[in-house]
């Protein structure tokens, strides 16, 4: 492109082909005919081309993502076991309904709740800061890199094995790092709070990378001159920080943030691993069983395809329970500012 | 103000302009990072490759060791004896050669289309625009986990079990990626370049071509690295739709390793890190994708 | 207002390294085509592979199994293949049941992905006899396959109510009580097998009333068992009826076999008999390694078990009593599925597996207990010998055990109800909940897991 942004002309209104530079002859016939058809090619394009550029995921996800859905909608309103998936009994709402008198359920989303915020607000804002100490000219940079991922890279079942035993309650090493300083040790599995933590301390370590690499990507798009500019202008590194990058990064930040969220309403790999017992139960008490994992519990344990899908359907409506309530508060933030 | 924007390699007036600039000017990617900075990371990074790195231990050891207390925090002699029973074992040669195949086709397909959906989402004006993308949020919002019931049901009836495209296909669809690619480019992307590129006659193809992929360049590498572990380290459906004597992918192979009565947890182990060290390889490849232009644009002193 | 630039990273005349930029696209592409292409072409070329073509005209037989089975470490596949030289074998392994099994439902219930055997565990007999009987053919049939081969209650666990037997046990689990000699020595307690037996014989309340004499004396930072499930487990595994009754109704709850065997569990977590260990976790191991206790439920392959986590100084200090009541844990089938391509070959090898010769094998080099009674005659069952163990003939000891097991009563959702009473039930009582509050947390978390 030899153009330059600042230098180009603006287009020509409707979206046609671009004008031509005054001073030039009066176009032919021929070439009015050239140009009109380019025209009416240039408006198919501008008219069609962004829902061919949408069409792949949108056919792929009829494809292989519709079909699940509608049958664990479907599944959802009837009594049916893994064991015999198209022997269906009709229920209506009857799995729906229970939910609301389901200790379980209620126990698993205020546990995923707990759990949700406790790992991702710091987990968010570390990553914040490790792209930010990441985009810095660095030595060894891609070293870090590698070891930024490294997490999520790392298989679960060696990950799990590793935080079981870094929060056994009798051998484990962190009760034996707080033996040093005097403290009791802690039933890291066994009572509500700690295992929580536990589990958030383990969410934290495998998707903190994750985002900081997203954050990265983002930085390196933010122009120099911006920097430039703000600290011509006096502006220190944090305020630079503050008025330059977080801003620019907002789009990326609203991504992250909807991401995680949504990851947090669905998380059951970790608390799964971090109970190493057979079911699926979240500790002795339930005390860190979250949604997820309740869901897969129900559904691939106990077998209740039925139930389980209407547990899944149910964490989607929070979601959008909780998207909608966001959006009116948002709106009034910005009507009353 | 600072509208002329020249490439570094520039006129000795800016240069000279630029070195009277403040130290916190040269902020983001030009600047050093200071001691506090490496602490961090250096605590950071330690944090990070921990349970790998015990992974390392832990195979290199016996099962009886492992069930001793204090557990080893050191090498022992027996890495390189595991490692080759668990290469040998799992037939990892053949799922290298799958699960790179099923990645890297998921990978670079993702990441292709989700930057021309994301392009098409962040700057294009069509009708529906609003009302689709919230469909692409809403399909990210429904739990995953049962969905490889009916997904199998869909493969047997395909006849595809045992094939990799049944693992390939459904993996195609990334919400995830589209929406990532439309936020980063929202930032990443100023309306002036489409404009310019506009101006010059290019139709969307070409603006996709020319503009889009080199401005989105960070971001594919982030995409494509995120979505080849994902796939790579992926487990529950391809243990549902492949088997070990058939075309089995890493994850499906090594999930038999150090089976008996007892588990053989430092075989278990091996199987692991040998299933994570090409993933390790990808990032140092792509990790250089993502610093772009930060680097070239260092300016000495 | 400023304009907006592109990035340094993009102000190269020409918009950045064409090269790289082209390459990734085309890479994108490329990598998209091929996938493309090599979808269609595997349509065609994999429907033969996989069972008939093994090469030059032989047959593969394909196997889905679990961590326990060890036929390709006892060398069984080799030794099958050069008895039937146009026979290849080929397994397909997962080291972890719960993994297993979800992926058997699936492929059952489709009809789809099976291999010519599959494994069945006997947590999970029940259920698979009472819902996937007539993907499986009757092995029953088979040419050489008599019921009297295999204990009684064995060959019942396979068997459908229409007569169909489904899949021909493999190993079996009869327990006895391991006891360290030397703990027992210290405190007081007899060492000799027959004595220490008739402390407790024919009652599990004795085997309590043991623990408390060996607390006694042994002092605290010892345990006289190993685990309140492993309690729990035991006691229930040796009654007839536990949670369902021969109708088929859920009963746990009402029968007061299960209720006395929770609170004979309770009594013993409450008075520090047990300790607060969830069994085969990391914790559970180290107590393994450290000696912490001195009996446990001990099925033959719990013994391989304890070789593998403790320390060498260990070995020999293990001797095996007899159970109050006989009972049963762990072990295994194997079963054809209709769907298979090599039906009969698949049923020939799996006999010719679970035959009395090839189990006594497996036993000597796994140490799965075989459960045909024709076995425990053999060398290799008579004359076995543990290294924990040293000279106890534990063949023997065994072989008795499996014998008295009872005719039990399974269901389809044992294993469920089972890890409730343990999990969530037992094991709050040695974390200092009382009797009642653990009953509730287990009758609660069992009765919604079972509520369809």
């Amino acid at each position: 492109m030899a153009t330059r942004p600042d230098t180009a002309a603006l287009p020509s209104k409707g979206g046609a082909a671009p004008g031509r530079p005054p001073g030039s002859p009066a176009p032919t016939d021929q070439e009015k005919r050239r140009r009109a058809k380019l025209s009416r090619r240039w408006q198919r394009d501008m008219r069609w081309s962004p829902y061919a550029f949408v069409a792949p995921f949108f056919l792929l996800f009829l494809a292989f993502g519709l079909f699940p859905l509608i049958y664990t909608g479907w599944a959802s309103l009837h009594q049916v076991e893994l064991t015999a998936p198209t022997d269906m009994n009709w229920v209506g709402l009857k799995n729906y309904t229970r939910i609301f008198d389901d200790e379980f359920f209620w126990n698993a989303a205020k546990n995923t709740l707990t759990i949700g915020i406790i790992s991702t607000v710091p987990q968010l804002l570390m990553a914040m800061g490790i792209a930010h100490i990441l985009n810095y000219k660095l030595r060894a940079s891609t070293f870090y890199r590698v070891a930024m991922l490294a997490p999520y890279a790392t298989s679960i079942a060696a990950a799990s094995l590793v935080f079981v035993l870094l929060f056994g309650r009798d051998y484990g090493m962190i009760n034996w790092a707080l033996d040093f300083v005097g403290i009791d040790p802690v039933d890291w599995q066994g009572e509500k709070w700690p295992s929580q933590f536990a589990v958030s301390t383990i969410i934290i370590w495998r998707w903190t990378g994750y985002n900081a690499l997203i954050y990265l990507a983002a930085m390196q798009a933010i122009p120099q001159d911006l920097y430039e500019s703000a600290a011509l202008d006096g502006a220190s590194r944090w305020r630079q920080f503050l008025h330059v990058t977080l801003p620019s990064l907002r789009p990326t930040i609203l991504f992250t943030v909807v991401v995680s969220t949504i990851g947090a309403s669905q998380v059951f790999g970790e608390p799964l691993l971090f109970d190493a017992n057979k079911g699926a139960s979240g500790g002795a008490e339930h005390q860190f069983q979250t949604l997820g994992l309740y869901l897969y519990e129900q559904g691939w344990v106990n077998q209740h395809l039925g139930r389980a899908s209407a547990i899944a359907w149910t964490m989607f409506a929070i979601l959008i329970v909780v998207g909608i309530i966001n959006q009116l508060i948002s709106r009034r933030l910005r009507a009353s500012s | 103000m600072t509208t002329t924007v020249t490439p570094p390699e520039t006129s000795p007036a800016t240069a000279q302009k630029r070195s009277l600039l403040p130290k916190s000017a040269r902020a983001g990617g030009t600047l050093h990072g200071g001691p506090i900075a490496y602490a961090i990371l250096i605590v950071f990074t330690i944090v990070s490759l921990f349970p790998l790195i015990w992974t390392a231990i832990a195979a290199s050891r016996d099962n009886q060791r492992l069930a001793e207390n204090p557990p080893p925090f050191w090498f022992g002699a027996n890495l390189f004896k595991n490692l080759e029973i668990a290469w040998k074992d799992a037939n990892l040669g053949e799922a290298f050669l799958n699960t790179t195949i099923v990645a890297g086709i998921s990978a670079g397909t993702i990441v292709v289309l989700s930057t021309i959906a994301g392009f098409a989402f962040a700057k294009l004006r069509f009708r529906g625009r609003n009302a689709l993308m919230l469909i692409v949020i809403g399909t990210m919002m429904v739990p995953p986990q049962l969905s490889v019931i009916p997904l199998y049901m869909m493969v047997a009836k395909l006849d595809w079990t045992d094939q990799l495209q049944a693992v390939i296909f459904p993996s195609l669809v990334s919400a995830f990626g589209v929406f990532f690619m439309r936020q980063y480019l929202l930032q990443a992307l100023p309306d002036e370049v489409i404009e310019a590129a506009r101006v010059d006659g290019a139709s969307s193809w070409r603006v996709v071509w020319h503009v889009v992929f080199p401005a989105a360049r960070p971001a594919m590498a982030v995409l494509g690295m995120l979505t080849f572990v994902q796939t790579w380290n992926d487990f529950l459906w391809p243990f549902l739709v492949l088997t070990q004597t058939g075309n089995p992918t890493v994850q499906v192979a090594v999930a038999g390793l150090g089976r008996g009565y007892t588990p053989d947890q430092s075989l278990i182990m091996a199987g692991a890190l040998l299933g994570t060290l090409p993933l390790l390889l990808v990032f140092a490849i792509f990790g250089k994708q993502i610093v772009g232009g930060i680097m070239q644009g260092a300016v000495k002193g | 207002m400023r304009a907006r630039t592109l990035p340094l990273s993009r102000q190269r005349s020409g918009g950045g390294k064409p090269i790289a930029r082209k390459a990734l696209a085309i890479a994108a592409v490329v990598s998209l085509g091929t996938g493309l292409l090599a979808g269609c072409a595997d349509d065609g070329g994999d429907d033969d592979s996989g069972s008939s073509s093994g090469g030059e005209g032989k047959t593969t037989i394909t196997l889905g199994l679990f961590g326990t089975m060890g036929f390709k470490e006892a060398g069984l596949y080799a030794e099958y293949e050069k008895l039937n030289p146009d026979i290849k074998i080929a397994e397909n392994v997962v080291e972890r049941n719960e993994n297993y099994y979800p992926a058997l439902v699936n492929h059952l219930t489709t009809n789809s992905g099976l291999m010519d055997v599959q494994a069945i565990e006997v947590a999970n007999i029940a259920e698979v006899v009472g819902t996937q009987a007539d993907k499986f053919t009757d092995m029953s049939k088979v040419e050489g396959v008599k019921k009297d081969g295999w204990l009684p209650w064995k060959w019942e666990q396979a068997t459908a109510k229409s007569g169909q037997t489904i899949g021909l046990g493999t190993d079996v689990g009869p327990m006895a009580i391991c006891y360290r000699k030397d703990l027992f020595e210290k405190a007081g307690l007899p060492t000799d097998r027959e004595e220490v037996g008739k402390l407790w014989a024919g009652d599990w309340k004795k085997f309590i009333e043991t623990g408390e004499k060996y607390k006694k004396k042994a002092g605290k930072d010892t345990f006289f068992m190993d685990s309140p499930g492993g309690l729990i487990n035991a006691v229930l595994s040796s009654e007839e009826q536990k949670f369902y009754d021969a109708s088929g109704e859920v009963i746990y709850k009402t029968n007061p076999a299960v209720k006395d065997a929770f609170d004979l569990t309770a009594e013993a977590a409450e008075k520090g008999l047990v300790q607060s260990q969830t069994q085969f976790q990391p914790a559970w191991d180290t107590t393994i390694a450290n000696s912490k206790f001195a009996t446990i439920a001990c099925p033959p392959w719990m013994l391989g078990t304890i070789k593998g986590k403790s320390k060498p100084d260990s070995a020999g200090k293990w001797d095996v009593a007899v159970a109050p009541k006989s009972g049963n844990w762990g072990g295994s089938f194997l079963g054809v599925p209709k769907s298979g391509k090599n039906v009969e070959e698949a049923q020939k090898l799996v006999a010719w597996l679970t035959a009395p010769e090839q189990q006594a094998k497996l036993f000597k080099v796994q140490g799965s207990f075989p459960s045909a009674p024709a076995a425990y005659e053999s060398a290799e069952v008579t004359g076995a010998k543990n290294e924990m163990t040293g000279d106890s003939p534990i063949g023997e000891i065994f072989s008795e055990a499996a014998k008295q097991i009872p005719v039990q009563v399974i269901g389809p959702k044992d294993q469920i109800i089972q890890q409730g009473l343990t999990d969530n039930g037992v094991i709050l009582v040695t974390k200092g909940k009382s009797v009642e509050e653990a009953w509730e947390t287990a009758t609660k978390t069992i009765d919604n897991n079972l509520d369809k």
